[in-house]
C-alpha cells in the first residue's frame, strides 16, 4: 500500500516550496494549504489562530459539495470555489490530476483576480512536479 | 404533503451511503472523496459532507435522507445536519473495533435526537463478523442508557426491505411523539 500523501515527506516537502513561492508572488495571501481530497493536511503556510486539521476538513467538505452542485446542475467540473467575505476571501481548486486541493485565504488587499491566478498557477505547479515524481 | 428529515449516522465503513442509495427514489447528491485511510478502512471513497436522498411514503410522506461523514474531522457537518433532523437511524458495523462502545458514542453525541423523535440502530456486517450479537447490543444499550428506547435491528444496507423496515419504525416512533406531544399541549 503506498504512502498516503499527507504523509509523504516528497509531497509535504514539494508542497511547501510552492506554498512559499506563492506567498512571495502575493503578499496579500493570509493562509494557504495543500490538503488531501478526504480532508487531511499535507502542508499549510501558518496563521496561528487557525485550526489547521479542521481548516482542511472544512475545504474538503466545501470543495465536494462544490462539485456536487456543479454536477447537479449540469455546468461541468468546478474551477473554483470561492468565498467572498467583509475581510477577505477564500479561493479554492483541485491539483489537476491529484487526489489534492489548493485552499489559500487572502486579504482585501488583493484583487480577486489576481488571488485566482496564482492559486491556479500554483496548483498546475504542483500537479506538474507530482506528475514528473516516479 | 407532510415532511421528515431523518440523518444516517455512523463509523466509515457502516453503510450509510448505501442505505440512502437503496431507500433513494432520486439520484443520491454524493459527495465522495479519495480514502486516505485504507489502512483503517479499506474502501476507495469516503463521504466527506453529507449524502442526500429523498423518498416518498403512501402518498403523503417526503422523506428527507441525510447521510453525514462518519469520521469526527468532520464533525462540523454533523452539527449542521443534526439541527435539522427529527431523527436518526444509527448504523454500527459489526466488524468495527469495540463495535458497541462505537453505538454508545454515537448515542451519546446525538442524543438530542433521541429527545426530538427517535432513534433506530441498526448493525451491519453481520455477515463479515458473527460477534457481538444484535442481542448483545440491546444489552448493553439497556446497560449504560437505562429508560433509553432503542430499536437494535441486525440490518443489510444493501436490502431495500431491510432499510424500508428501519425507516418506518423511526417515522412511526417520530409521529406517535408528535401526537403525544400535541395531546399534551390540548391538554395543558
Amino acid at each position: 500500500m503506498s504512502t498516503a500523501l499527507h504523509k509523504d515527506d516528497r509531497v509535504i516537502d514539494l508542497g511547501r516550496a510552492h506554498l512559499v513561492a506563492m506567498k512571495e508572488l502575493c503578499s496579500s495571501l493570509v493562509y494557504a494549504a495543500l490538503l488531501t481530497d478526504d480532508g487531511f493536511e499535507v502542508v499549510r503556510l501558518t496563521k496561528s489562530e487557525i485550526d489547521g486539521g479542521r481548516y482542511a476538513s472544512m475545504a474538503s467538505s466545501m470543495q465536494a459539495l462544490s462539485e456536487a452542485v456543479a454536477r447537479e446542475l449540469r455546468i461541468g467540473s468546478g474551477e473554483y470555489t470561492i468565498i467572498a467575505s467583509q475581510s477577505g476571501h477564500v479561493v479554492q481548486l483541485r491539483v489537476p490530476g491529484h487526489p489534492l486541493v489548493l485552499s489559500a485565504l487572502f486579504d482585501n488587499d488583493e484583487t480577486l483576480g489576481k488571488a485566482l491566478a496564482s492559486s491556479r498557477q500554483t496548483a498546475e505547479k504542483i500537479a506538474a512536479v507530482l506528475t514528473a515524481v516516479p | 404533503m407532510a415532511e421528515h428529515v431523518i440523518l444516517f449516522a455512523g463509523p466509515m465503513g457502516s453503510g450509510k451511503t448505501t442505505a440512502i442509495e437503496t431507500l433513494s427514489d432520486i439520484e443520491v447528491v454524493a459527495t465522495e472523496a479519495a480514502n486516505t485511510e485504507r489502512d483503517i478502512v479499506d474502501k476507495p471513497t469516503t463521504t466527506v459532507a453529507l449524502d442526500y436522498g429523498e423518498i416518498v411514503l403512501g402518498d403523503e410522506e417526503k422523506v428527507r435522507l441525510y447521510g453525514i461523514p462518519g469520521q469526527r474531522r468532520f464533525d462540523f457537518m454533523w452539527s449542521i445536519l443534526r439541527e435539522r433532523a427529527e431523527g436518526m437511524i444509527l448504523l454500527v458495523n459489526n466488524d468495527a473495533p469495540d463495535a458497541i462502545a462505537t453505538m454508545i458514542e454515537y448515542l451519546d453525541e446525538f442524543g438530542e435526537l433521541y429527545e426530538r423523535g427517535g432513534v433506530v440502530i441498526g448493525i451491519t456486517r453481520t455477515d463479515i463478523s458473527r460477534t457481538p450479537a444484535v442481542a448483545d447490543y440491546s444489552r448493553a444499550l439497556a446497560k449504560a442508557r437505562p429508560g433509553l428506547v432503542v430499536p437494535v435491528l441486525g440490518i443489510d444496507p444493501r436490502s431495500a426491505e431491510h432499510m424500508r423496515m428501519a425507516l418506518m419504525a423511526l417515522i412511526i416512533n417520530i409521529e406517535m411523539r408528535e401526537t403525544w406531544s400535541t395531546r399534551e399541549a390540548e391538554t395543558v
